[in-house]
């Protein structure tokens, strides 16, 4: 029986000692850690299209930087901002709203570069058929919406919530006015699409890049959802990076991000693909200015605080 | 319902038809499965030491929350309260919200995933764990001691023969939880199926959502047979030793898997710990978050929302199992039910809109219906591990099946089975977080809405709201069982102090 006991032992020992050995192994790991990039984004692309579009990035930008990168899907807004104000992701392809949200919980952050349609963004503002909603011409048009069914995309979408909010208010809308007292946040432009269709909303809002994108691939029926009114431009998404990337990445190191971004061509066949996978023809520079507006509009309407 | 019904359409049909029919031609792309497949290993993995994590320390805090223990080493039961109150904290606060509290100080770090699925899974068994053992007879335990062996000794000994049942059934189908509430690691950039499941719904891929949705499918369904096959009696009934030694192996060898195949997939434990302090929102901007929320509104609609979905909950299964007896019918209804676990309840809340009008009876029956899967479950499983003899004599009265199975077989379950429909609430109520797609209602939405503005302020009064309802709940529910099992407890003890 004490023999017994003492085998057991044993067994419990070498398991213990394999346990550690394991727990403790990844530490090797963090010693011998080469330089590397880590990139994130704001998701709003499906599985397949997101794996393709940053696994390519990630080749291309690692060969462009002689830098290991490494995307991390991060698929929540709010997580990627905090992951950004930690330190924990490098550089983010953020929202409007997100990229100044992130801004200001990481002072000195750099705005690298936009896409070329992210200057003059617009959303736009879709209803179903049955609704008897009819286009309108100008912004005070939007009072048609009072006392319809109406749905935003996701809380933190600049272009599928707050901007269109800022065009609602202006329009001296408030979201009380919506049929149920509130406006719906279907969580997606996708599902803001389906759900104004299918007549559970009068009426929605969403990016007009994927609207457009919808219409090309036939998947929007017009007799049954379409438009009735186009945002004035607004600039929208961008590149992101860390404050002190020039510190442990190299001296200029910013510079050469940056100007890897704008130097993206179509004549290059990898690039090629990138670009057609954001939607864009090419990046060009941003600053940090331009989303000054954004920030007041956060403010105003308490995504901002 | 009612409302439900009243204002159906068919306006969303044909997305509707296009979901299902979907399910007959999931995504084969090669890259959607090989992504979907590492999801799917990332998942297993982290909800395997989430699991075993959370039941090493529920099984722990459950012992010392317990009230039974409290009187027998003669320690004062205000130990156990106050141990049981502070677990309603992290039980009360969603598990997403513990994630992104944990990254706003700690970074993207799998470590820190692991502990934010830790934290509320551990409270929720300690709480099971301590009312199902304040439950159990202590007789033995009683009855060892006076023999005069040491306290310790004679706890490990008349426990343990207790508590390998309890984990048998209700710690093993929290496995299932943690494989399901695994989608926590999207929000730490770690991947794993709900990320896919996610990212699909977002963009309304429902091709590439039943390439997940069916990896998931076959996992809980081959999980779920494993369960049952090792929750069989005969393997710890007269057999605890070998049975918990058994277990302890197998659980300390499943974690070096998980833990080799983890990193095996490139997922490095001590990466990305940046340690950032908050600053704590000052005292004024908590009274201005205080008056600018209707409160009342808010608390009262969680209210009706968490009661509603847990009727749906807690009232269905006993119907759906009393009226299907065949063993056909039977099969059906336990797929429908691992279907409606892995539906996540915002795809639940988006096909419903899809055919009918935004309200709040759509937010509940989503809620309600994921729950119905997972209580349903339990009472099966429940039941499947009765003798057959009562319902038998009560067949041969000449009752109907449904009678027969009503006073023969769920009877004898019906105390606990409404036990954890009781946990069950508790869990409904912080599920409310995922109401969005309905808009303003309740509490959750708010949550989501501070969250996304970063008003600190706003999140942590409406945790703090969440913390008392739970507890408020809590409370009304132990004087409840005091009222119907008090008196044997006390008598139970006054026998040892003699």
């Amino acid at each position: 029986m004490l023999y017994r006991r003492q085998n057991t032992y044993k067994i419990y020992q070498i398991i213990i000692v394999i346990l550690g050995l394991i727990l403790t192994s990844p530490f090797a790991k963090i010693c011998v850690a080469k330089e590397k990039l880590i990139i994130s984004a704001i998701p709003d692309q499906n599985p397949e299209k997101l794996n393709r579009l940053y696994s390519t990035l990630a080749d291309e930008l690692s060969n462009n930087l002689q830098i290991k990168v490494i995307y991390k899907p991060v698929i929540n807004y709010q997580a990627a901002v905090s992951a950004f104000r930690t330190g924990s992701l490098d550089l983010v392809w953020f929202g409007g709203l997100t990229g100044v949200q992130a801004r200001i919980q990481r002072p000195g952050s750099i705005v690298i570069a936009q896409r070329d349609i992210d200057s003059k963004f617009h959303s736009i503002f879709i209803a179903n058929h049955k609704s008897g909603i009819k286009p309108i011409s100008n912004l005070n048009g939007l009072k048609v919406l009072k006392g319809k069914r109406f749905t935003f995309g996701s809380e933190s979408s600049t272009s599928g919530r707050l901007m269109p909010q800022h065009y609602l208010t202006k329009a001296k809308l408030k979201l009380s006015d919506f049929k149920g007292g509130v406006a719906g946040f279907s969580g997606s432009h996708d599902a803001t699409i389906a759900l104004v269709k299918s007549g559970s909303y009068d009426s929605g809002v969403l990016n007009e890049q994927v609207w457009e994108e919808r219409l090309a691939q036939g998947r929007v029926d017009l007799k049954k959802v379409y438009p009735i009114w186009r945002t004035p431009p607004y600039v929208d998404y961008h590149w992101l990076a860390q404050p002190n990337l020039d510190k442990h990445l190299g001296k200029g190191f910013t510079r050469k991000l940056t100007n890897t971004f704008l130097s993206y061509d179509k004549s290059n066949p990898r690039q090629k693909i990138i670009l057609e996978l954001f939607g864009a023809r090419s990046f060009v520079k941003a600053y940090a200015y331009q989303y000054e507006a954004i920030e007041d509009i956060g403010r105003k309407l308490g995504k901002i605080r | 319902m009612a409302v439900i019904i009243g204002n159906l359409h068919l306006g969303g049909l044909n997305t509707l038809f296009r979901f299902f029919i979907s399910s007959f031609t999931p995504s084969l792309n090669s890259q959607v499965l090989q992504s979907a497949w590492n999801g799917l290993q990332v998942t297993f993995g982290f909800a395997i030491l989430a699991w075993s994590l959370s039941l090493f320390l529920g099984v722990l805090l459950g012992l010392l929350g317990s009230y039974n223990l409290c009187s027998f080493f003669n320690i004062s039961p205000v130990i156990a309260t106050v141990i049981r109150r502070t677990l309603t904290v992290p039980r009360a606060i969603h598990e997403v919200l513990w994630g992104l509290l944990i990254l706003q100080i700690c970074g993207l770090s799998p470590w820190i995933a692991l502990v934010a699925m830790t934290i509320p899974y551990t409270a929720h068994m300690a709480r099971v764990f301590s009312e199902q053992i304040d439950n159990i007879s202590l007789k033995e335990l009683i009855a060892i001691k006076l023999t005069g062996s040491r306290n310790l000794e004679s706890l490990i000994t008349a426990i343990t023969p207790k508590i390998i049942p309890i984990i048998a059934t209700f710690g093993f189908y929290r496995l299932e939880c943690a494989v399901r509430g695994a989608t926590l690691l999207g929000i730490f950039g770690l991947g794993g199926i709900g990320t896919e499941l996610q990212l699909s719904l977002m963009s309304l891929q429902f091709n590439q959502m039943w390439t997940s949705l069916w990896m998931l499918f076959i996992s809980l369904f081959l999980l779920e047979k494993a369960i049952e096959w090792i929750q069989q009696p005969k393997f710890y009934i007269n057999n605890t030793g070998v049975y918990t030694i058994t277990f302890i192996s197998s659980l300390i060898f499943s974690i070096l898997i998980s833990l080799l195949l983890l990193n095996y997939l490139g997922i490095n434990f001590f990466e990305g710990l940046h340690f950032t302090p908050i600053h704590p929102p000052n005292f004024y901007r908590f009274i201005e978050a205080f008056k600018s929320l209707n409160w009342v509104q808010l608390i009262l609609d969680t209210l009706i929302l968490t009661f509603v979905a847990s009727c749906i909950a807690i009232g269905l299964p006993p119907l759906i199992f009393m009226n299907v007896h065949s063993n056909i019918g039977q099969g059906i209804v336990s797929i429908i039910l691992i279907l409606l676990r892995l539906m996540p309840a915002p795809l639940v809340i988006i096909l419903l809109l899809l055919s009918t009008t935004p309200s709040t009876s759509v937010v509940a029956l989503a809620l309600g219906l994921q729950n119905l899967g997972v209580l349903g479950r339990i009472l099966r499983d429940n039941i499947n591990k009765q003798g057959d003899q009562l319902f038998n004599s009560v067949l041969s009265t000449g009752a109907t099946n449904s009678n027969a199975w009503l006073y023969g077989r769920f009877i004898q379950e019906s105390i606990s089975y409404l036990s954890y429909s009781i946990y069950r609430t508790d869990i409904i109520l912080r599920e409310t977080i995922v109401v969005g797609a309905v808009g303003g209602v309740g509490l959750g939405w708010q949550l989501q809405e501070s969250l996304s503005s970063f008003a600190w302020e706003e999140v942590i009064l409406i945790s703090i709201v969440f913390v008392c309802i739970t507890l408020i709940g809590e409370s009304i529910n132990e004087q409840m069982q005091k009222a119907l099992l008090g008196i044997k407890r006390t008598n139970q003890f006054s026998m040892l102090k003699i």
